[in-house]
């Protein structure tokens, strides 16, 4: 167990961080949350990571940051929690500098990496001590936080269980609550629900949802149903935004009509669906056939069931159009992110 | 589909200390079947499959795999099978055809068969331009397809995929989902996990572990006619079609009725009818303006085929068919069948 004297020199360190947080600028209730990126990049030996990405985000939120693997969603994240050296015209998070004064602005804030960075050795609660004492908080405060946040999130049976002991649900729940504990303005999670199941993920977005009202709430997830629940989504593609909006509105946007055409084998479906000229892309699930249609080639709901359910030898039972959903809205940016030369080198 | 059982556990369970992981498990896999293997995080999924892979001793029980005695002799049962977890084991500082070269080395494949056998997976696994990548540097989907080349790269007959596609992105999902579909064409088996539940619907059949007990093993449309809120039909028409439409989908619906009462079959353990959920959503037709709606608890194709008709002849120029969202089939299972609040 790590000594209460052997922290000093850091707590201090992050109390005057906390002292600088506390200008007009991030005074909590009176300033909004903010992150301002002008042409951020970073570069990892040649390989760019973040290609002048641009971003302005305002006010607490829930902010979904999704896009395609090596996208730079990791890169971002990191960045933003102050813990990469990066290039810009302006970064800007919560007032500090990304290129200056990261370590007041990693005071202010919560970071769930994707591998999980907590003590195994520790109990839950010694864990909570820990990150408590990092931030200064006194042993008081840490008691009354820490069991609010646990049993919020379930964990209070479990205060005193040696953290690699914890299923992998569990742990998320406390790298969450650990996050939360010094009551951060911004908290930044890296596909905290990766490996989580459905009870449990359910249970974790609860939370967000509970705090977002309060905290900037960052987060990267692989979820369809995730995406759809963020009030604002950031698609990467190789280091860039391609698109931000909510998820509705980027709904609304997306050229593709959704159809379902039913039957016995969805696979033979998808294969024989691909060929008519105006399908964009076809996949099959266990009951039908997903069909995407671009819109300006799409010859009218009525004319396209019709094609699908005269597929020779497909066997389509019905076709039927289908509301647009969170699925088909990434494969259009997916298709929309893609530079005419994708290359993983700095030009 | 093939009936052979290639995969048999009978009463495996596995304590740890006074814990039991894994509680008198049955588990029967046909030849050639996807077999999603589903439940909570540490429901006892991976003690599982340590065990059917020869990796873990049971406290209790029997394991057959492809008529070997899994238990008995844990390293015969090795050739038979493929695995591939979460985390592939590649060899960061190698190459990727380095690894290869090194697994088909420790699988006695070489020369000739083990050009001919990666040449082939190499091509429909679009893993050529990475070939000669340092296996540090592929991306998740990229390393996650090359894992699955793998771990077949021997042509074991069951496959055993522990969530294989977690912290891969939309478009990787898929392609993976097809290669796996295509390893089952061609007769073998996969033993899957997943917590993407979509999956569960390219699966034959599913099963679901809770507090290390089985609790569920049925077929996808099983799972959501007993745990979910059905299939939302809708039909509309011209205004002075309503009522036909309205009484083509009652039909439907009494028929549906008359079908659960005589199906009675299934290994689930409890009445959907029970739950409230049931009863509020499924069971009567209701008419909105010129929109008729219902919700029915299975829709086969040929089912659809026969809705189809009628709506149609009663005059509907629409017709659209909602499922039910696999994950809410989970959330509902776990909280009827499992051990959690």
């Amino acid at each position: 167990m790590l000594s209460r004297g052997g922290h000093r020199a850091s707590d201090a360190e992050l109390i005057g961080g906390r002292k600088q947080a506390a200008n007009p600028m991030l005074s909590r209730g009176d300033e909004m949350p903010a992150i301002e990126l002008r042409d951020l990049r970073k570069n990892y030996g040649r390989r760019a990571a973040l290609r002048g990405l641009t971003l302005d985000v305002e006010g607490a939120q829930i902010l979904g940051i999704v896009g395609p693997d090596g996208a730079g969603k990791t890169t971002l994240l990191r960045a933003l929690a102050g813990l990469l050296e990066v290039e810009a015209e302006r970064a800007s998070v919560l007032g500090f500098d990304l290129r200056q004064d990261t370590a007041s602005l990693r005071a202010c804030l919560g970071y769930v990496p994707q591998t999980f960075g907590l003590y195994r050795e520790l109990s839950v609660a010694e864990n909570l001590r820990v990150v408590g004492r990092l931030h200064g908080l006194s042993d008081a405060e840490i008691e009354r936080r820490g069991k609010a946040l646990l049993e919020r999130n379930g964990l209070l049976p479990f205060v005193d269980r040696s953290t690699g002991a914890l299923s992998g649900g569990m742990k998320q729940k406390l790298a969450i609550a650990s996050a939360l504990l010094p009551d951060p303005q911004l908290l930044i999670l890296d596909e905290p629900t990766a490996g989580v199941d459905v009870v449990a993920r359910d249970e974790i977005w609860q939370i967000l949802e509970e705090r977002k009202a309060e905290t900037l709430i960052v987060v990267s997830t692989s979820y369809l149903n995730e995406a759809a629940a963020c009030d604002r989504l950031i698609y990467l593609d190789s280091g860039r935004v391609v698109a931000s909006g909510t998820p509705t509105a980027l709904c609304a946007a997306t050229p593709f009509e959704l159809y379902r055409a039913w039957g016995a084998l969805p696979r033979t479906i998808a294969q024989a669906a691909r060929k008519l000229p105006f399908v964009v892309a076809a996949g099959a699930t266990g009951q039908f056939a997903r069909v995407e249609v671009a819109v300006d080639r799409s010859p009218g709901a009525a004319a396209v069931c019709a094609a699908l359910e005269a597929l020779p030898g497909a066997g389509v039972v019905l076709a039927a159009r289908a509301p647009l959903d969170m699925e088909s809205t990434l494969r259009a940016l997916a298709v929309a992110g893609q530079p005419p030369a994708r290359q993983g080198n700095v030009a | 589909m093939n009936t052979e059982v290639i995969l048999r556990a009978e009463g495996l369970t596995r304590k740890f200390g006074d814990f039991t992981a894994v509680d008198s498990l049955n588990l029967r896999v046909l030849q050639g079947e996807i077999f999603a293997f589903l439940g909570a995080n540490g429901s006892g999924k991976s003690t599982t499959i340590r065990m059917l892979i020869g990796l873990l001793r049971p406290t209790a029980g029997r394991a057959v795999i492809d008529g070997i005695d899994v238990i008995a002799t844990p390293r015969r049962v090795r050739e038979h099978i493929g695995y591939m977890g979460q985390r592939v084991s590649l060899y960061q500082g190698l190459s990727l055809r380095e690894n290869v070269d090194f697994y088909a080395g420790l699988q006695s494949v070489g020369g000739a068969e083990l050009e001919r056998r990666w040449g082939e997976l190499r091509e429909r696994f679009s893993l050529r331009e990475v070939e000669n990548e340092a296996a540090s540097d592929l991306p998740a989907g990229l390393r996650q397809r090359a894992g699955l080349a793998l771990a077949i790269l021997h042509r074991p007959h069951v496959l055993f995929l522990d969530e294989p596609t977690a912290g891969v992105d939309l478009a990787g999902r898929a392609l993976f989902w097809e290669l796996i579909q295509e390893q089952a064409d061609q007769g073998r088996t996969v033993f899957v996990t997943t917590h993407f539940l979509e999956e569960a619907e390219y699966c034959d059949r599913v099963s679901f572990i809770d507090a290390g007990r089985l609790i569920a093993d049925a077929t996808p449309a099983e799972l959501r006619e007993r745990y979910s809120g059905g299939y939302l039909v809708r039909a509309s028409g011209l205004a002075g079609a309503t009522l036909a439409i309205a009484a083509a989908l009652k039909a439907e619906l009494s028929q549906a009725r008359a079908e659960a009462l005589i199906d009675d079959n299934s290994t689930l353990s409890s009445e959907i009818s029970d739950t409230p959920l049931e009863k509020q959503r499924r069971g009567h037709v209701s008419i909105k303006g010129s929109e008729v709606s219902v919700r029915l608890g299975s829709l086969p194709p040929e089912r659809i085929a026969t809705l189809r008709r009628a709506v149609r002849a009663a005059g509907a120029e629409t017709l659209s068919i909602e499922p039910p969202d696999m994950a809410d089939v989970f959330r509902q299972l776990s909280r009827v069948e499992g051990g959690r609040p």
